[in-house]
């Protein structure tokens, strides 16, 4: 039952990344509308199926890295439904469709079965430092989204060129807000995610910080953001610059996710 | 029956000739007596703007008609036969229904896609339906054209993108602000282009507006116009970093706006975004400022280039809605055939019912011992047997007249039968 409603979301994230692309083609307002709300239906029977996942289980939804990509897929999809209903920029659906549905495929590759856990990965602490760190991230990455969106949209009114593909894109005020609102709320989801992160770490390994590879760069990439948040609130940063540093620090924040597993011998590794 | 076009339009004669025409036919009572006064026609309309005049109409002749069309054009007109005839363009039939097709969607506009001819010919129709020259076949027709029109809008990209600076200057504006509303502009300088700009940016949204003039009693006078604000020339510098948009369109020979100033003013208004129109020849503001993160320099000659890229994309749309009217005019033409059959059906069935009270009369002698519900049980039986004999025949006749190939079977239908016309 469970892994149906989950190939059910996959297949609807399917849908939706084929409509939003083809919207993209033929310039057609109605199948862009569609894909929109193909998009919300993959959200509602992918929420139902983390949920009923979580009653199933007891462990949340983030219990190992397949889940983690399933919940980010989940994520993304419902930060980008709200700011489609905030701006009307339906464009930013043409990335975020397929993202979730890459995500969710990677996730569906090992969704099944038991989850065998370390005894270290129980309590709520760790959950709530997860979820709220990988949300967190996914609002990082539609900032990045927004971001280069951005300085496309920027560079083509600058070069003149605004007819073909500047006209598909959102105004820059409209990316600009959502890279704002993103990288807002992203910095607050991460710090207490950071947070509860370091009251977990104290009750496995007996301090609140280890100087772990993982903890650094997450460190250096939530001092990014909170330059990037320094600079928009107190310096009045915005536009390219802010596109910028928002594109380099979700770099960062990959690493951090991806990266540092792969270079570097981290205590933060449970598989 | 007929429907047949006659006119002419900016490619076809010179507006010396369209304006005598447009003069005459002002009056649009003595216009439609006229047409009417022609024996042969049954339904008219014209239309007369300042690229074209179209006589349109649904006659039985149509030679007879575009004759007695182009007499009614020789004689109001006050031109030689010469002047005329190469200035006239002349449809029939499906031809002539394309034509009117394509001028309501704009396609056969001198800038194409420009949104006042559909209203113009509704308002041609409209004065056609209130002098009482419209018909069965005109309202069909002319609300045709309207929904033709309003398909070719919606499904074709031919009106979505900007033909004039001004627009251009709007929708660029969009590019940038999204919603304009709550933006605020400063016009500095007076020029017609940008107080249309102006214009248009106030019609999007923008509440605010400031002009600036080195004779200040013509920024009033603007400001008044506008219901706006007036600024003294010496304080424009301040005043930029009040406003979102500017349009500078001064006469001086160098620059007004430097690229400090706006580096500044962005500093002052904490680099929220400025748009920079720049319609002066020579130009005022400094053409260093469009390299300042967070402004947008365009001057005239950026715009008109926009202007020439969206006309050569409303060229290719064009092409996509030629596609759309050929369907249409199928559509119209199969309706428009299946009226040669109705004459035919109607007389049809009159007969049968004829045949049928008749019948029904001549057996009241003996049903009158049948009860009322089974004497309407008898009725109900034959009429729905006649009903079941006559369906394919009737379905036949039409499909073959949606064809346009009725005319033998309408023959024989009226033989075999003994139909009179009308029944």
């Amino acid at each position: 039952m469970n892994t149906l409603l989950f190939e059910i979301a996959l297949l609807l994230y399917f849908m939706s990344t084929i409509g939003h692309i083809a919207s993209l083609v033929i310039r057609r307002v109605l199948v862009a509308k569609v894909s929109t709300w193909v998009l919300f239906s993959a959200f509602l029977v992918h929420s139902i199926y983390i949920i009923s996942r979580w009653a199933e289980t007891g462990y949340g939804p983030v219990a190992n890295s397949y889940e983690s990509l399933s919940f980010v897929a989940w994520s993304i999809s419902g930060i980008y439904l709200a700011f489609q209903i905030m701006t009307k920029t339906r464009v930013l659906g043409v990335f975020v469709s397929p993202l979730a549905f890459i995500l969710a495929v990677g996730a569906s590759v090992a969704l099944v079965g038991d989850i065998a856990m370390p005894e270290s990965l129980k309590g709520s602490w760790v959950a709530i430092h997860i979820m709220l760190s990988l949300t967190g991230e996914a609002l990082f990455a539609l900032a990045f989204l927004a971001g280069l969106m951005y300085l496309l949209q920027d560079n083509l009114i600058r070069k003149k060129k605004v007819y073909s593909f500047s006209r598909i894109l959102p105004s820059l005020r409209d990316l600009d807000r959502i890279n704002y609102i993103s990288i807002m709320w992203g910095f607050f989801l991460l710090t207490f995610g950071l947070i509860a992160g370091s009251i977990w770490a104290r009750t496995v390994w007996g301090s609140h910080w280890q100087w772990d590879p993982k903890q650094i760069s997450a460190l250096v990439a939530w001092i990014i953001y909170a330059l990037l948040v320094h600079q928009r609130i107190a310096i009045g940063w915005k536009g390219r610059k802010a596109a910028f540093l928002s594109i380099a620090a979700f770099i960062i924040i990959l690493f951090t996710f991806v990266g540092v597993n792969i270079f570097f011998v981290t205590v933060h590794k449970f598989m | 029956m007929n429907i047949v076009l006659i006119g002419m339009n900016h490619r076809t004669a010179p507006v010396e000739i369209r304006e005598r025409l447009y003069i005459v036919c002002s009056d649009e009572k003595e216009t439609f007596r006229k047409l009417k006064e022609t024996s042969v026609i049954k339904e008219a309309l014209y239309l007369v703007t300042c690229n074209r005049v179209e006589v349109m109409a649904h006659v039985d002749d149509s030679e007879a008609a575009i004759e007695a069309l182009k007499g009614f054009i020789f004689s109001h007109g006050n031109l030689t036969k010469e002047e005329m005839e190469k200035c006239l363009y002349t449809y029939h039939g499906d031809d002539a229904v394309g034509h009117l097709f394509r001028v309501a969607s704009s396609i056969d506009s001198m800038v194409m896609g420009e949104p006042q001819i559909l209203g113009q010919v509704k308002e041609a129709y409209r004065r056609c339906v209130e002098n009482r020259a419209s018909g069965v076949i005109f309202n069909r027709l002319l609300h045709h054209a309207f929904r033709v029109a309003k398909r070719v809008r919606t499904e074709t990209e031919i009106a979505s993108n900007a033909v004039s600076i001004s627009f251009t200057a709007v929708q660029l504006a969009k590019k940038i602000f999204g919603d304009l509303k709550g933006k605020s502009i400063l016009v500095v300088g007076a020029g017609e282009m940008a107080e249309l700009a102006a214009r248009h940016l106030m019609h999007n949204g923008v509440s605010k507006i400031i002009f600036v003039n080195r004779t200040y009693e013509r920024a009033l006078k603007l400001a008044d116009e506008f219901h706006g604000r007036a600024c003294d020339f010496d304080l424009l510098g301040e005043k930029l970093e009040e406003v979102d948009i500017i349009i500078s369109s001064t006469g001086a020979p160098g620059y007004v706006i430097s690229a400090d100033m706006i580096t500044a003013a962005l500093r002052r208004r904490k680099n929220r975004l400025m748009f920079l129109i720049d319609i002066a020849m020579p130009r005022d503001i400094d053409p260093e400022a469009d390299k300042i993160d967070n402004a947008y320099l365009y001057n005239v000659d950026n715009l008109q280039d926009i202007v020439d890229e969206n006309l050569k994309e409303r060229m290719k749309e064009a092409e996509k809605a030629e596609v759309i009217i050929g369907e249409e005019v199928i559509t119209f033409a199969r309706w428009l055939n299946s009226l040669d059959v109705v004459p035919t059906i109607v007389a049809l069935r009159n007969k049968i019912d004829t045949i049928i009270e008749g019948e029904m009369a001549r057996s009241n002698s003996w049903m009158k011992g049948l009860g009322e519900g089974e004497r309407d049980n008898v009725r109900i039986l034959v009429s729905s047997i006649v009903k079941k004999i006559l369906h394919d025949p009737i379905v036949g006749l039409k499909e073959e007249s949606e064809n346009g190939g009725a005319d033998p079977y309408v023959a024989a239908v009226g033989k075999l039968f003994k139909l009179k016309e009308g029944g």
